[in-house]
This record gives structure tokens, C-alpha cells and sequence, in this order.
């Protein structure tokens, strides 16, 4: 408070001074200027001297009058002296001199005097003393006129001339006091101009050492520290800056950002410097730099700042600091994150995948009786047929059909054998165990034994059995159960073809699975049943009037399930498929 | 005083009489420096030189006032005179010094009429000093204003 106080009346002080200074030198110099026209003297206020001359005229005449009396004067010479009497009188009635006599009152006078004069005739040249007697006489009064008249000038010009001197005593006396004034206002002025150099010598003094600390703090800073003018030319670059960007102060210092290095060029960076011109303060995190074309870039955070100029933006500085660790560290982060999601998305597949085998077996052994019931038709049958005609052939059977047809039966009891074995195993294992089963199983095998079985039971059958070229049909899985789904899927495309057409079976494969498409062209699956199809005991509507339990599917898609595959019926409004889905083998290798 | 018309009428006939009588007397005495007898020029004489014609204002008169006259430097080289300084004298006996250079800065001239009419003797005639006291202001002092010799009657150079 005392300090705003001081810098008040050190700004007020002066300021009176100089008002002061101005005024009284203003007043100095009027007073002068009338001082000046006062001291003007005009021929005007010489009236004493016109007076003496008049009287002296005056007297001339009435001398050579006298003279003309005693004969030393002729009449041309008094004719001279009456001119130069009259051209007084000429003068006097003229300008200034007759404003004069009429100030000092005589006017009056002199007009009547100049009548008397210009009644005067001039003298013949034979003039008579007594011609001469009348003119003295008649110029009597004239000589006491201008004794007179000088007396009263005299008096007036004076007094006139002691008015004057004492005006201009009073303007000089006026004007000394003002300079005076105006020595004091002077020395205020000089003292307060001493004071404020030396103030402002002081404050330059600490500037200086303020601006030597600031270059050092500048200077010593690890961070890269530049300033730019509000034309973007680089007006600070720091050695930390050389260090970070490989060019030296010598190089930037004058030069517009943009060509000293391309990232001062990029889009936030530009936008970022234009803010903090506009007046606002921002920063960017983790911009890269591209120091070299062949090597990684740095990674800096930016913090752009304006610079002001008493409330005026005048440029910009900017704060680079070196962030590249921090990046690397984040980056690293992020991978090992990613790694972890990617096990956990892999390990939580695995146990759905081992919840749906589980599943499956579950549901199979809670079914066990539905499924045996069902499964075990086809074999029996086979087997039952195969012995029958053994039986009727009786002894006209050779050896070699018996063996044939006994082989058919066995085969069929077999398969019933290696099915229930299978079952039993997989719905002993549970979860988990279930693929301890798994091994490697050529779908095209399976197909073509199934498509003897299936012919050995009604051999007007027509099976096509197709690939893609250079299949890889080997799928893992358990081979008795993947027998079961196909037989399942084949025998229910049998069942439902229209009269003369085959079912065709076509194996092929993507990256992870085999897939076994079992279509035939028979009467359409209804949209209404199509979610229902593999729910146990369902029968859909196109399924009436033929023989079955409505437990097959469920069986089919159960087994491949518990394979880690699926069974779909794929949509065509053609042909009716279901497709098997098993993982390939060859990716499980891999 | 009241003129009547035919007062009037006399006064002029009055002041017209010398004026004619004087036209043919030497009116100007000049002395130069080393001539043993002085130039006496007559009104005619003066006349018979280039005129020189200016307005000026005086500090006897009112307003300014048109005076024709022989310039002063005219006349002296026509009677071939050099000089430093000039003594000019009046009929009334008042002597004043000149300068000569003064010619030479200045078109001072010896008028013989004023706004057109001859100058009288019984007014400021027949001869006149007269500077161009409104052309210069340097004229316009007191120093200058006593050298405007009227009634001129004789000029020594010496």
C-alpha cells in the first residue's frame, strides 16, 4: 500500500510540476509580448518637439517682422516665415497632433488661431512699417498659444510616459515571479528525473539479473524448453531441445517453426501453438516425433503456453519433455493385457466347450434307455435278417455263405458292442476326461462302411458319397460315436427321400473343422419346427405316418457335442441338410 | 473655421500664386563633396528626372498617401556625388544626417506631390523626404521616422 502510495506521487508530482511549468511560462510570455508593444515608441508621442517647433516658427516670424521694421527683412522673406507658421498649423491640424490637442483640450483654440492665420494676406513688396506693426500685432497671441500648449504636453506626456513605466514595473515584476516559478518547477522536474533514472537504472539492474536466471533456468532445464514470436519464429530453443531434436539455437533461432521440423507441422501440434496464440494453455500427451526415418520415434508429452506483454499476447513457449519410456512401459502394459485376455477368452472356451460335452453326456445317459432303444434297432435288425436267411438256406447253405452271413451278424453286434462301450466311457469320464477318447478318424471310412451296413440291410438304397478335392477328412473325435451321428443323419435321409432320388454325403473342411454335409431332396421341414428338431421325443409334422422314436437327432447332435462339435440344419428351400461338425484333427496337430 | 464658397475661391487663387511663382527659383540646394559650387535645382529640374511613385503611410498623417519623387540615389549619381553620409537641412533649420546607404537599401525619394497634387510650403512642401516606410518594417522606428526631412532645402554630402 505504501509502495502504491510512493508510485503515485512520484507519477503526480511531476505532472503538477510540469502543469505549473507550462502555465507560468505561458503567462511569462504574454506578459512579455505586452511588455514588447508597450516599449514600441511612436513619433506620435514626440508632441513636446512639435510644440517647440510651432513656438520656434512662431518666433521667426515675429523677428523678421522686427527685422522688416528696421529694413534687414523684405517681404519675401516674411512670405517664407508665414509658410513655415501656416505648415505648423497644417501639421497640427492633421492626424495624431490634432487628436493630441484635442485630448489635452486645446482644439478649440488652435482652430481660431488658424483662422486668424489664414485671414493673414501676405505683404505687398512695398510694405509699410505699419503693415508690419499689424502682422506683430495680429501674431501676438500665437507665441503665448504654444508656450502654453508645450507646458500642457509636457505635463500630459509625462504623465502618460510614468503610467507606462509603471505598467510595465508591474508586467516585469510579473514575470520575474513567474520564472522564478518556473526555476522551482525546474528543479522539481530535474530531481524527479534524477530519481526515476536512478529507479529505472535499479530496476533495469534487477531485470537483467531476473532475465540471467530465467536464461539459466532455461538453459540448465532437462526438459526441452523453445518460445516462439506470435509470427511461429522461434525465439528460445534450449540445449535439452538441441539434444532432443539434433539441431543447435544457431540453426532455429529466427526461423519459422514449421521449417525447422515437420512435427511442429503436424495438425495438434499447429492447432495446439495457434491456441496458445489465441491465449490458451494446452498440452498434447504421447505425440510421436520421427527424429530419423529408419528409427523409432520419441514419444513427447507438449505443454504450449502463451507469453504475454501486459495483457497482450506476444508469442508462445513450449515444454517438450522426452516421454518415449513412459510409452514403452504403457506399451508394454497393454501387450501383457492383451496376452491375458486372449488365455483367459482360450481358457473359457475350453471349459464351455468341456460344459457342453458334459452336457451332452448327461443328457445321453439320462436317455441312456431312449438311445439304446433306438441305436441298437438298425444292428439288431441286421443281425436278426443275416441269421434268418442262414436258417431258411439251412443245409443248402455252403460254407462260405454261411461264414459270410455270420460275419454280417457279427459285424452288427459289433458295432452294438463298441456303441455301448463307448457310451459307457464317455458318461463314466464326465467333463474334462471326455476327450481322452478323441483320436484321429477318417470320415470318408466311416461313411463308406456305413453305406455297406445300411445296403446289407435294403440294398435298393442310393447313397453318393462326394468331396472337395485335396480333403483333409480326418477329424478327432471318438470313431464309434461319429458312426452313430452319420448313421443317424443317413438313415433319417433315407427315411424321408422322395421315391428315386439319393442322399448324398459330401465331406469337406476349413481351418479348424471337418464338416459332413447329409442332404436329400423329400418334403420340407417347417419353419415352426425347425427350433424344436433336436429336443428329445420331438416328431415333426412331416414325420407323421412314419416309423420312429424322435430321439435320433437329439442322439446325434448329444454324441457330436460331446465330440466339441455340432449339428445344424442348414436352410435351402431345395434339399434338406444337416450338416455334422467336427474339429479337424490337422488343427489340433498344429 | 467655416469656408464660404467664396473664401474658398480665394484661398485656392492664394495657395496657387507661389507655387507658380516658384516653379522657376532653385528650391534645392546640393553641395557634393569635392565641388566648389552647389547644384541649385529648380521644381522643373526635378521633374525633368525619372519619377519614382509609391503609397505609403506617415506618422504625421492619417491613412497612407500616394508621394511621386526623384529616388534619392537617382539624383545624386545624376549630379554624379558619392558620399558616406548626407546632412539634410530644412527652411526651418532642422538638420538631420543621413546615411547614404540608406539610399541604396532603400527607394527613399524627394517627393514634389503627394496623392497627386504638388506640395505647398505652407504644408510639408515643396520638397519631402519621404521612405517607403509600409514596405519595410525596418523603417517603421523612430530612427528612420526623423530623417523624413519636409520642407527640404538643402542637401551636403560629405
Amino acid at each position: 500500500m505504501r509502495r502504491l502510495c510512493g508510485s503515485r506521487i512520484r507519477l503526480i508530482l511531476p505532472v503538477i510540476a510540469i502543469l505549473i511549468f507550462a502555465v507560468l511560462l505561458g503567462f511569462a510570455l504574454i506578459r512579455m509580448f505586452k511588455v514588447e508593444a508597450d516599449i514600441k515608441v511612436d513619433a506620435e508621442q514626440n508632441m513636446l518637439w512639435v510644440m517647440h517647433q510651432s513656438e520656434s516658427a512662431t518666433r521667426r516670424l515675429v523677428e523678421t517682422t522686427l527685422r522688416a521694421e528696421l529694413g534687414e527683412a523684405d517681404a519675401e522673406e516674411i512670405a517664407l516665415r508665414l509658410d513655415l507658421l501656416r505648415s505648423r498649423f497644417a501639421l497640427l491640424q492633421d492626424g495624431p497632433q490634432r487628436r493630441f490637442i484635442t485630448e489635452i483640450g486645446l482644439h478649440q483654440r488652435l482652430s481660431e488661431l488658424h483662422a486668424t492665420l489664414q485671414e493673414i494676406q501676405p505683404l505687398p513688396k512695398a510694405f509699410t512699417a505699419a503693415d508690419v506693426r499689424q502682422l506683430r500685432q495680429t501674431l501676438t497671441p500665437f507665441a503665448a498659444f504654444f508656450v502654453r500648449a508645450a507646458n500642457m504636453t509636457m505635463v500630459r506626456e509625462w504623465d502618460n510616459l510614468g503610467g507606462r513605466l509603471e505598467t510595465s514595473r508591474d508586467q516585469l515584476r510579473q514575470i520575474i515571479v513567474s520564472l522564478i516559478g518556473i526555476m522551482v518547477t525546474g528543479t522539481v522536474l530535474t530531481v524527479t528525473l534524477f530519481l526515476s533514472l536512478r529507479l529505472s537504472r535499479q530496476r533495469n539492474a534487477m531485470l537483467h539479473r531476473e532475465r540471467d536466471f530465467s536464461s539459466l533456468l532455461v538453459a540448465s532445464s532437462g526438459e526441452g524448453i523453445l518460445a516462439v514470436d506470435d509470427a511461429r519464429r522461434c525465439t528460445i530453443w534450449n540445449p535439452a531441445m538441441s539434444n532432443m531434436m539434433g539441431q543447435t539455437a544457431e540453426q532455429t533461432i529466427g526461423r519459422e517453426l514449421s521449417e525447422i521440423a515437420g512435427f511442429f507441422d503436424v495438425a495438434q501440434v499447429r492447432q495446439a501453438i495457434t491456441a496458445a496464440l489465441g491465449g490458451k494453455i494446452n498440452s498434447l500427451a504421447l505425440q510421436p516425433y520421427f527424429r530419423d526415418a529408419h528409427a523409432p520415434p520419441l514419444h513427447v508429452d507438449l505443454r504450449v503456453s502463451p507469453m504475454r506483454n501486459d495483457e497482450q499476447v506476444v508469442g508462445a513457449i513450449i515444454f517438450i519433455h522426452d516421454a518415449s519410456d513412459r510409452h514403452m512401459a504403457r506399451q508394454k502394459d497393454a501387450e501383457i493385457r492383451g496376452r491375458l485376455e486372449h488365455l483367459v477368452a482360450e481358457r473359457t472356451r475350453e471349459l464351455d466347450d468341456a460344459l457342453t460335452r458334459e452336457r451332452s453326456a448327461a443328457d445321453l445317459y439320462r436317455n441312456f434307455a431312449g438311445m439304446i432303444s433306438h441305436q441298437f434297432r438298425t444292428p439288431l435288425a441286421v443281425a436278426d435278417s443275416a441269421l434268418q436267411r442262414l436258417i431258411r438256406r439251412g443245409p443248402r447253405a455252403d460254407a462260405n455263405e454261411t461264414a459270410e452271413r455270420a460275419a454280417v451278424a457279427r459285424n452288427a453286434i459289433a458295432g452294438l458292442t463298441r456303441l455301448v462301450e463307448s457310451t459307457l466311457d464317455a458318461v463314466r469320464l464326465q467333463a474334462g476326461q471326455a476327450s481322452a477318447k478323441r483320436i484321429a478318424c477318417n470320415l470318408m471310412q466311416v461313411l463308406e462302411v456305413l453305406g455297406t451296413q445300411l445296403r446289407a440291410t435294403s440294398p435298393d438304397i442310393r447313397i453318393d458319397v462326394h468331396h472337395a478335392e485335396a480333403v483333409d477328412a480326418v477329424a478327432l473325435c471318438d470313431p464309434a460315436h461319429a458312426e452313430q451321428v452319420l448313421e443317424n443323419l443317413l438313415s433319417n435321409a433315407l427315411k424321408f427321400a422322395d421315391l428315386d432320388t439319393n442322399v448324398s454325403a459330401r465331406v469337406h473342411h476349413d481351418d479348424k473343422h471337418v464338416h459332413c454335409d447329409i442332404s436329400n431332396a423329400g418334403p420340407t421341414i417347417d419353419d415352426a419346427d425347425r427350433d424344436r428338431l433336436f429336443e428329445p421325443n420331438f416328431r415333426g409334422r412331416n414325420s407323421v405316418g412314419t416309423q420312429g422314436t424322435g430321439i435320433g437327432l437329439f442322439i446325434a447332435r448329444s454324441l457330436a457335442r460331446m465330440q466339441g462339435g455340432e449339428i445344424r440344419l442348414l436352410s435351402d428351400d431345395a434339399r434338406t441338410t444337416f450338416r455334422m461338425t467336427l474339429p479337424r484333427f490337422g488343427d489340433t496337430k498344429g | 473655421m467655416r469656408l464660404t464658397p467664396l473664401t474658398a475661391l480665394v484661398c485656392l487663387i492664394l495657395a496657387a500664386l507661389p507655387v507658380a511663382a516658384q516653379d522657376d527659383k532653385p528650391v534645392l540646394q546640393v553641395t557634393g563633396l569635392n565641388s566648389d559650387a552647389p547644384a541649385r535645382l529648380t521644381i522643373a529640374d526635378l521633374r525633368a528626372l525619372p519619377a519614382t511613385t509609391f503609397s505609403t503611410s506617415t506618422v504625421v498623417t492619417d491613412a497612407t498617401h500616394r508621394f511621386t519623387g526623384v529616388l534619392l540615389r537617382d539624383l545624386l549619381g545624376h549630379l554624379n556625388i558619392k558620399g558616406k553620409m548626407v546632412t539634410a537641412t530644412a527652411l526651418n533649420d532642422y538638420v538631420i544626417d543621413i546615411p547614404m546607404s540608406d539610399f541604396e537599401s532603400f527607394d527613399v525619394i524627394i517627393a514634389y506631390s503627394m496623392d497627386g497634387r504638388a506640395l505647398e510650403r505652407a504644408d510639408k512642401g515643396p520638397l519631402w523626404i519621404v521612405y517607403p516606410r509600409d514596405a519595410h518594417k525596418k523603417l517603421q522606428d523612430i530612427r528612420y521616422d526623423y530623417r523624413w526631412v519636409w520642407q527640404l532645402s538643402e542637401i551636403k554630402v560629405r
